[in-house]
C-alpha cells in the first residue's frame, strides 16, 4: 500500500510555556520540539499496515521551516521510506492554509491512505486532516483508535463516550489517528543510520492565504494556592461551611 | 638411549603435537572476535598476575575452597618443574636438575617435589569429598556437568600417587638414588623394601614411572576438552583482564556510532571481543559470580556463570564453521550442556546465535550492573561486559527492550531526565535557600570553587531532594563557595548507557561536557554515585576531564579538616547499618569515607555491618536501569537487601546514594518496619550547630 503520513513538529508537553514578547506566540527559547504525539501514532499505524501487507511505501510530509527536517528524519529512522518537506517560514495557524499546501502535494501522489494525528498538541484544532480530505474529495475518518485494511476497504474504530463505533470506508481515504493504535516504536541506531541515507525532498509549500491569525495569547490565570483548614474530623465543620459559603458548591 | 626412551620420545612428540594443534585451534577461534587492545600497562597487568593469579588473592575470598585451591595451584606450580625433569629424563635418562643447580637449591627443590605431592593429594581428596559429599550450592545449577571435574580431580590424584610410588619403588630398589630430603618417598621406600626384593621394586618403579609420564601427557591433552582449560588460560586471562585495572574499573567501552556496520553491540560471538571469548575459555564454572549475583539470588533467570559458559559453548559451536575448521572431535567436550546443537549442520549452526538461542532477553535485562560477579571471579572474567554488549545490540540494533524503558529514553531525550519532569523545575529544591547558579555567578563576574552537581534524583525526587538540601546546608555551614547549574543541568546519559542506549548516552554526555566546559568547571561534587562514576570515570572518553568527588569523600575531608561546625553529640546514641552503593564501592572503592564521615560527625554512632558488606555488599536492585523496570520474577532485590540490613537490629539504615535511598525506603515500608533510612549527609547535617 502507498501511505502518506502528515505530521507536525510540536514542543514537548512537559515544558513550562511562556508567551513571547509579541504576545501572539509562545516563547520558543529552551523548548524541546519533537514529532507530535498523535503524529507518532499515525506513523506507527502506517508502518504496521505496510508490515502486515508485506510491502508498500510510507511517505511523511511536513510543512514548516528547515527544522522540521529533523522530525521527518526521525520518522524515517522509525522505518518510513522517504520524506517530503514543504518549506514555509512558519506554520500558519490557519489549518486550511496548511491543508491547501498538503492537498496540492498529495493530489498526484496516488496514495491509498493519508494519515494525520487526530490533532496537534499545540493548537488542538484538528482542522488540517479533515480540510485536506475535503480538498481532495476523499472520505474522512477522524480520531481512529484502530485501523485495518482489507483489499480496497478500510475499517476503523472510534472511541465514543462510553461506546465505540466501527466504520468501514473505501480507499483512498483520509484517517486521523487517536492513541490506541500501538505505541510509536523507538528508533534503533540502525534505523537512525539508515534514515540518514533515505531521500528527503524539499519544495516550497503552496500555502493558501491565512485567513485566521492570532490576536493575543494569554496564560490561564494562576490558581490560588490551596488552604489547609485543619486535620482530621475536627476540620470537617469548617470545611463544610467554606464549601457552602465561599465556594458555593454545596 | 634404550628402546623405552625411543618409544617415550615418540609418544611425547605425538602428545605434544596433538596438544599444540588444539591450542592453535583454540587461538584461531579467538580470532573471530573483535580486536581489543589489551597490551598497554604491562606492569599493572603483571601485578594482577602476581596478586590475583599467583598469590590467589580472589580465590581466598572463599574461606574453604580458597586454601584448598591455592594449595593445588601452588603445588602444580612447584611440581611442573619436576614434571619437566621427568619428561626430559624419559628421553635422556641421565638428565637431572642436580647437575644444573647448586646443591642447596637442588635439595630444596627435591624436597618440595615430595612434600607438595602429598599436599596436593590431600587438597584434591578434600576437593573430591567436597564435590561428592558436601555438594556446595554454588556448584549447582546452570546445567553443570560434574563428570569433567571428577575426571580432572582423579587425574591429579593419580598423578600424585604415581609420582610418590615411582619414587618410593626406586628407593626400595636403590636407597641411595635420591637424597634424604625426600622424606615421604624414603618412608614409603623402606616400607616397600621390607616387602619385596630390589628387582621387583625396580619393575614396579618402571610401571609407575610410565603411568605417571603417560598420565601427564593424557592430562595435558584432556585440558582443552575440559573446563580445566583454565589451568592454561587463567594466568593469561588475568594478564589481559581490565577488571582490576589498568584503566578505570567498570567503565563501559565507548562505541563508534558512525561505523558503517549492519549491527551494533553483540548478538553473537564474533561481535564480542577476543577477550570476552578468552573469558569463556577461562571460566572454571566455580559459580562464585552467580552465588553473589543479586538477580540470581532473588530468583531471576540471570546467572553470570551461564552467560560466560554460553559464550564458550556458542564459540565452540560457531567458530569451527567460521574458521573452516571442521574437526568435530574438538567441539563436544567444551560445549557440553547443549547436546541438541552438537550435531547441527553448518546452516543450522549459522541459524543459531548467542542472543536468543543461548541467552535470552529476560536474562540480560535482569542485571543490575552491580559488578558483584566481576569482583568475585577468581580469574578476572568480565561477565558484565558481555551483558552490556548484548544489551547494546538489543537496543541499538533491534530496538527490543522492556516497554517501561521507552518513556525513559524519550524523557531523557526531551527533558534531560529519566522522568518526565520539566527542566524548568530542576532547581525547585532551592526555593528559599538562595543557592547561586553558575550563570548568576558568571554574571556577577565570580567563579565558584566547586560545582554542586545535583543529579536528576536529587533534583526531582521528593525524598532525594531532602538529601540535596542537607548537603547544601553542610556546604553553606562550612563556607564553601559553590554553585549549581540549575536549569542548565541535564542528565549526562549514564542511565541510557547502562540500558544499552549508547547513542542517546553519547548525545547527552557530549552536551554535559559542553555545558561544563562553557563554565570552565574543574571540580564537581555530587551526592549521586552514578553521576560520580559517570562524570569522573566515563566522560573522559569524550574529552570531559574534571575532578569529581562524591559527597561522602568531600564531607569526610571537611570533617577531617575540622571545618564543619558541629554541635555536641552528648546524650545522643544511634546504631546504624550502612549499605554500600555499588557505584561507590565496587566501582570506585569508596568504602571508608561514608562510614568515617558519620563517625566523625556523630562519634557516639555505632556502625553495624550486615553479613554482606563492602565489596561483598548486596545491590539495592536499582542499578543498570533496573530502577525503571518492573520486577515481577522472584523476590524483590530491595526486599532481600532490606531484610538483611534490618536483621542487624540497627536503629537506622544509612545510604550514600539517592537510588539506594528509594529502594531501601520502599523495602523498609514493605517490611512494615519504622526504621528510618538516612543519607550520610543527613546524619552529618543533623549535627550542624544551629
Ligand atoms: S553485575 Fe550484578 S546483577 Fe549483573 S550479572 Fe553481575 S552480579 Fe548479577
Ligand atoms: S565467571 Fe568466574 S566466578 Fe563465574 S563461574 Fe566462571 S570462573 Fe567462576
Amino acid at each position: 500500500m502507498k501511505i502518506a503520513v502528515c505530521m507536525k513538529r510540536t514542543p514537548d508537553s512537559e515544558s513550562r510555556f511562556k508567551i513571547a514578547a509579541s504576545s501572539t506566540a509562545i516563547d520558543e527559547t529552551g523548548l524541546k520540539f519533537d514529532m507530535d504525539d498523535f503524529a507518532g501514532y499515525a506513523v506507527e499505524a502506517a508502518l504496521q499496515l505496510n508490515e502486515k501487507a508485506g510491502g508498500g511505501e510510507t511517505v511523511v510530509y511536513a510543512v514548516g521551516p528547515d527544522n522540521v527536517q529533523e522530525t521527518l528524519r526521525k520518522a524515517m529512522s522509525m522505518g518510513v521510506d522517504r520524506a517530503v518537506h514543504l518549506k514555509a517560514d512558519a506554520v500558519p495557524v490557519d489549518g486550511i492554509a496548511v491543508a491547501k499546501a498538503l492537498a496540492a502535494e498529495l493530489k498526484t501522489g496516488g496514495y491509498d491512505l493519508i494519515l494525520f494525528g487526530k490533532h496537534a498538541f499545540d493548537s488542538s484544532a484538528g482542522v488540517v486532516g479533515t480540510a485536506t480530505a475535503e480538498l481532495l474529495g476523499l472520505p474522512c475518518i477522524t480520531a481512529a483508535s484502530q485501523l485495518s485494511v482489507d483489499g480496497g476497504t478500510g475499517s476503523a474504530r472510534r472511541e465514543l463516550e462510553g461506546a465505540a463505533e466501527i466504520l468501514s470506508f473505501p480507499l483512498p481515504a483520509v484517517v486521523t489517528i487517536d492513541e490506541g493504535v500501538a505505541r510509536p516504536r523507538y528508533p534503533s541506531l540502525k534505523g537512525i543510520m539508515a534514515a540518514k541515507k533515505k531521500p528527503m525532498e524539499t519544495k516550497p509549500a503552496q500555502l493558501g492565504s491565512a485567513r485566521v491569525t492570532i490576536q493575543k495569547m494569554e496564560l490561564p490565570p494562576e490558581r490560588p494556592a490551596g488552604r489547609i483548614i485543619g486535620e482530621g474530623s475536627a476540620a470537617v465543620p469548617e470545611l463544610v461551611k467554606l464549601l457552602q459559603n465561599e465556594a458555593k458548591v454545596l | 638411549m634404550t628402546a623405552g626412551n625411543i618409544v617415550f620420545l615418540f609418544i611425547l612428540i605425538v602428545a605434544v603435537g596433538f596438544f599444540s594443534l588444539n591450542v592453535q585451534r583454540l587461538v584461531s577461534y579467538l580470532q573471530i572476535g573483535h580486536p581489543d587492545a589489551r597490551t598497554g600497562h604491562p606492569f599493572t597487568r603483571l601485578r594482577n598476575v602476581f596478586e590475583i593469579g599467583i598469590a590467589q588473592k580472589k580465590i581466598f575470598r572463599d574461606p574453604v575452597a580458597g586454601p584448598m585451591h591455592a594449595l593445588i595451584f601452588w603445588g602444580f606450580m612447584v611440581l611442573t618443574a619436576g614434571t619437566l625433569e621427568i619428561l626430559i629424563a624419559g628421553v635422556y635418562p641421565a638428565f637431572s636438575f642436580e647437575a644444573l643447580l647448586p646443591k642447596t637449591i637442588y635439595t630444596v627443590y627435591s624436597a618440595s617435589q615430595d612434600m607438595f605431592a602429598v599436599v596436593v593429594l590431600a587438597a584434591v581428596s578434600f576437593a573430591l569429598y567436597r564435590r561428592m559429599v558436601l555438594h556446595p550450592r554454588r556448584l549447582d545449577g546452570d546445567d553443570l556437568e560434574h563428570t569433567d571435574a571428577l575426571i580432572i580431580l582423579s587425574m591429579i590424584a593419580g598423578l600424585m600417587i604415581t609420582l610418590l610410588l615411582s619414587n618410593a619403588f626406586m628407593l626400595a630398589a636403590f636407597p641411595q638414588a635420591m637424597g634424604p630430603e625426600k622424606v615421604v618417598s624414603h618412608q614409603l621406600g623402606s616400607a616397600f623394601a621390607h616387602m619385596m626384593d630390589p628387582r621387583t621394586a625396580l619393575a614396579r618403579y618402571h610401571i609407575f614411572w610410565w603411568a605417571h609420564a603417560l598420565l601427564i601427557l593424557a592430562f595435558l591433552n584432556y585440558l582443552p576438552y575440559s573446563k580445566h582449560l583454565h589451568v592454561i588460560t587463567s594466568l593469561i586471562n588475568v594478564y589481559f583482564s581490565n577488571t582490576s585495572g589498568p584503566g578505570v574499573k567498570g567503565a563501559m567501552r565507548s562505541m563508534d556510532l558512525e561505523a558503517d556496520v549492519e549491527s551494533f553491540g553483540a548478538s553473537d560471538v564474533e561481535q564480542l571481543s577476543w577477550k570476552n571469548l578468552l573469558d569463556g575459555y577461562s571460566c572454571t564454572e566455580c559459580g562464585r559470580c552467580t552465588a553473589a549475583c543479586p538477580a540470581n539470588i532473588t530468583g531471576k533467570l540471570l546467572s553470570p556463570r551461564k552467560i560466560v559458559i554460553n559464550t564458550r559453548q556458542r564459540l565452540m559451536e560457531k567458530a569451527p564453521v567460521m574458521t573452516g575448521d571442521r574437526m568435530d572431535f574438538m567441539r563436544p567436550a567444551l560445549s557440553h550442556g547443549v547436546e541438541s546443537y552438537e550435531a547441527a549442520t553448518s546452516d543450522e549452526v549459522l541459524g543459531h546465535r548467542l542472543l536468543d538461542s543461548y541467552i535470552t532477553e529476560e536474562e540480560l535485562w535482569a542485571c543490575t550492573s552491580c559488578r558483584a560477579c566481576v569482583v568475585e571471579c577468581p580469574v578476572s572474567i568480565d561477565q558484565l561486559d558481555i551483558i552490556n554488549e548484548m544489551r547494546r545490540n538489543l537496543v541499538l540494533t533491534e530496538s527490543r527492550f522492556p516497554a517501561e524503558l521507552q518513556p525513559v529514553f524519550e524523557s531523557l531525550e526531551r527533558n534531560g531526565s529519566p522522568w518526565a519532569f520539566s527542566a524548568a523545575d530542576r532547581a525547585g529544591w532551592t526555593e528559599g535557600l538562595d543557592i547561586p547558579t553558575m550563570a548568576q555567578m558568571r554574571e556577577r563576574g565570580e567563579k565558584p570553587d566547586i560545582l554542586f552537581w545535583v543529579g536528576c534524583m536529587g533534583s526531582f525526587d521528593d525524598r532525594a531532594k531532602k538529601i540535596t538540601v542537607a548537603f547544601a546546608h553542610i556546604l553553606r555551614a562550612c563556607g564553601i563557595n559553590f554553585a549549581i547549574l540549575g536549569q542548565e543541568e541535564a542528565c549526562h546519559g549514564d542511565p541510557a548507557r547502562r540500558m544499552g542506549n549508547e547513542y542517546l548516552y553519547q548525545i547527552l554526555a557530549k552536551n554535559t561536557i559542553e555545558t561544563l566546559d562553557r563554565y570552565e568547571v574543574t571540580t564537581i561534587v555530587t551526592h549521586c554515585p552514578h553521576c560520580f562514576h559517570q562524570m569522573g570515570n566515563e566522560l573522559p572518553q569524550f574529552g570531559g576531564n574534571y575532578e569529581v568527588i562524591h559527597h561522602s569523600t568531600y564531607i569526610e575531608r571537611l570533617l577531617q579538616d575540622a571545618r564543619v561546625p558541629l554541635r555536641s553529640a552528648e546524650g545522643q546514641k544511634l546504631t546504624v547499618a550502612y549499605h554500600d552503593s555499588c557505584y561507590l564501592g565496587r566501582y570506585n572503592d569508596v568504602y571508608d569515607a561514608p562510614r568515617q564521615a558519620m563517625k566523625r560527625a556523630l562519634p557516639v554512632i555505632e556502625l553495624i555491618e550486615a553479613p554482606r558488606t563492602k565489596d561483598r555488599g548486596l545491590c539495592c536492585g536499582a542499578g543498570g536501569g533496573r530502577m525503571f523496570m518492573e520486577e515481577n520474577t522472584g523476590k524483590r532485590i530491595n526486599a532481600e537487601r532490606t531484610e538483611e540490613l534490618l536483621a542487624t537490629g540497627a536503629a537506622a539504615l544509612a545510604v550514600a546514594c539517592p537510588f539506594c535511598m528509594t529502594m531501601l525506603t520502599d523495602g523498609v515500608k514493605a517490611n512494615g518496619s519504622e526504621v528510618p533510612v538516612y543519607d550520610i549527609s543527613e546524619i552529618v547535617a543533623g549535627q550542624l550547630q544551629a
